[in-house]
């Protein structure tokens, strides 16, 4: 059952991170993101469940309030103010992307990887998919030219790296947690300002298209 | 209930269940654009008013033309006792292999596409090269999806996967949700719904099926309907038999056949609902952007084959 748990989480976070290739509206992708945030979240509950530790409890109440909660809404006012519905395309087409994407996440299966899976032998099929996570939302903020799908790819990589961390069983302090979710609170804050204020100047987020703009 | 009643159930639930999930997709469509919609039977008297209609045939056709309709409709019937739908419980053919399914499915496939174009008009020819276009990029994502699960149960035989599937265990979430995703991406090409295709039009731009049978009338026109809504429940069985292997009868005792077939209905009707929804909010997509979410559903059922092994 425990094995269970941590496999369906695990594998719902690698399923949103892979999903997130495949759609188009931005929306829909902020959904996404908050499922992913939701997998982690209830990751650190059960790990806190599992050490019986109040203190990590409460940091995986303020990461469920950040993730899922605060961050969809600052990009949900993004997307409504600016009425940014759909993203801009992505650098390579779609069949390609899956191909990658389909590399990417295997690559951490290989041996090259192997000394990392060894971390934690009882949890190596998590910890690929952490990696293989991470690797896919490298992809995301690489592949796609929209602003906001690569704030939020790297929001996904940092999630990715929370996960790994938690099944390579190297969780810091309560107080350092705390510390980097309110870090990742403050830069979306700033991040969705300055993309509402890039929007407003050049008229779109596609970042291949504002390279050309000047002011 | 020997396993010979096992075999003439199938293969008569196969047919006569198989306009009314068609009715009940029409009707969950009409409900959803405000709409009253026919009666979830109106297939039924199609399909009766068809084989009560004269035919005609034109005079370029050959015997190819004549007999697709009786090929693709049996093709459906063998299938049909070939795959699990209300019990494993019967005796083998050689038929049940993953491979051999598939490989008569195309059998159907490739009849139809001959039929349409053998008369030589042009909406069977453009009909039948979208068609073949269509289900030869659809072909690997189907076969890898079920590949997919015939891994995780050690086996290619359709029949004994679902209860090997029961007994794998759970840790197979991420492969079985790739593998079903890349599963019904296919079902929806093979059977030409939404977004490959509109199965109400007959707009030469768009129509793929519809061209193909555009020359059929009367009651090979009724066969072809008839074959295309046994294909449609069949792929409906094997999405909810194995990917959803719960509740179907291991034995031939008639009262675990009974509750059997009340889960599948159950399953069909959410599978139902899920294309009606398809079909009623997405847009049909242009020729040239399918082979993108045909090789998106290959690229999801190869990762669900390789999480499994």
């Amino acid at each position: 059952m425990t094995l269970s748990l941590t496999y369906f989480l695990i594998s719902l976070f690698f399923f949103t991170t892979i999903s997130m290739h495949a759609v188009r509206k931005n929306a829909i992708l902020v959904v996404l993101y908050a499922v992913q945030s939701l997998a982690v979240v209830l990751l650190l509950m059960y790990g806190a469940w599992l050490d019986q530790s109040i203190i990590l409890s409460i940091v995986a109440l303020f990461a469920l309030l950040v993730k899922t909660t605060l961050i969809p809404r600052f990009f949900g006012m993004l997307i409504s103010k600016n009425l940014i519905t759909f993203s801009s395309s992505t650098y390579l087409k779609l069949p390609i992307t899956a191909l990658i994407v389909a590399g990417l996440a295997v690559l951490p299966s290989t041996h090259v990887f192997a000394p990392l899976l060894a971390i934690a032998p009882q949890h190596a099929h998590e910890i690929a998919f952490s990696l293989g996570a991470f690797f896919i939302s490298c992809f995301m903020l690489v592949n796609r030219r929209d602003g906001m799908s690569q704030m939020i790819g790297l929001l996904s990589l940092e999630n990715s790296i929370v996960a790994f961390a938690f099944f390579a069983g190297l969780e810091q302090s309560a107080m350092l947690q705390i510390g980097i979710i309110f870090d990742v609170l403050v830069w979306v804050f700033i991040a969705t300002l300055l993309a509402s204020l890039a929007y407003k100047q050049f008229g779109t987020l596609d970042t291949d298209t504002m390279r050309h703009l000047t002011e | 209930m020997t396993s010979t009643f096992a075999i003439i159930a199938q293969l008569l639930l196969v047919p006569a269940l198989s306009p009314l999930f068609i009715g009940i997709i029409r009707k969950i469509k009409a409900r959803m654009q405000n709409r009253h919609g026919a009666s979830i039977f109106q297939p039924y008297r199609d399909l009766n008013k068809l084989f009560h209609k004269d035919e005609i045939i034109s005079s370029d056709a050959t015997f190819i033309f004549r007999i697709a309709p009786y090929m693709v409709f049996a093709v459906t019937l063998v299938v049909a006792i070939s795959i699990p739908i209300i019990t494993t419980f019967i005796p083998h053919f050689g038929t049940s292999d993953l491979l051999a399914v598939m490989y008569m499915l195309a059998f159907g496939t490739f009849f139809l596409a001959l039929g349409g174009i053998d008369v030589g008009g042009p909406f069977g020819g453009f009909g039948a090269s979208r068609e073949m276009t269509i289900s030869a990029l659809a072909e690997g994502g189907l076969i890898f999806s079920l590949f997919a699960v015939s891994c995780m149960a050690g086996t290619t035989d359709l029949l004994s996967i679902p209860h090997a599937l029961l007994a794998y265990g759970s840790t197979a979430t991420l492969a079985t949700v790739l593998a079903f995703f890349g599963f019904c991406v296919a079902l929806l090409a093979e059977n030409m719904r939404f977004p490959f295709d509109n199965p109400s039009t007959h707009l030469e731009l768009t129509m793929v099926h519809e061209a193909m049978i555009i020359e059929y009338s009367g009651k090979r026109l009724a066969l072809m309907e008839w074959a295309s809504a046994n294909k449609l429940f069949i792929f409906i069985a094997l999405g909810a038999n194995m990917f959803f292997p719960y509740g179907i009868a291991a034995s031939a005792d008639l009262s675990a056949v009974i509750i059997s077939l009340g889960i599948l209905l159950a399953k069909a009707l959410l599978f139902c609902i899920a294309i009606a929804v398809i079909e009623s909010t997405t847009a049909k997509l242009r020729l040239f952007r399918l082979p993108d979410l045909l090789f998106l559903s290959f690229i999801a059922s190869s990762l669900a084959i390789i999480f499994t092994i």
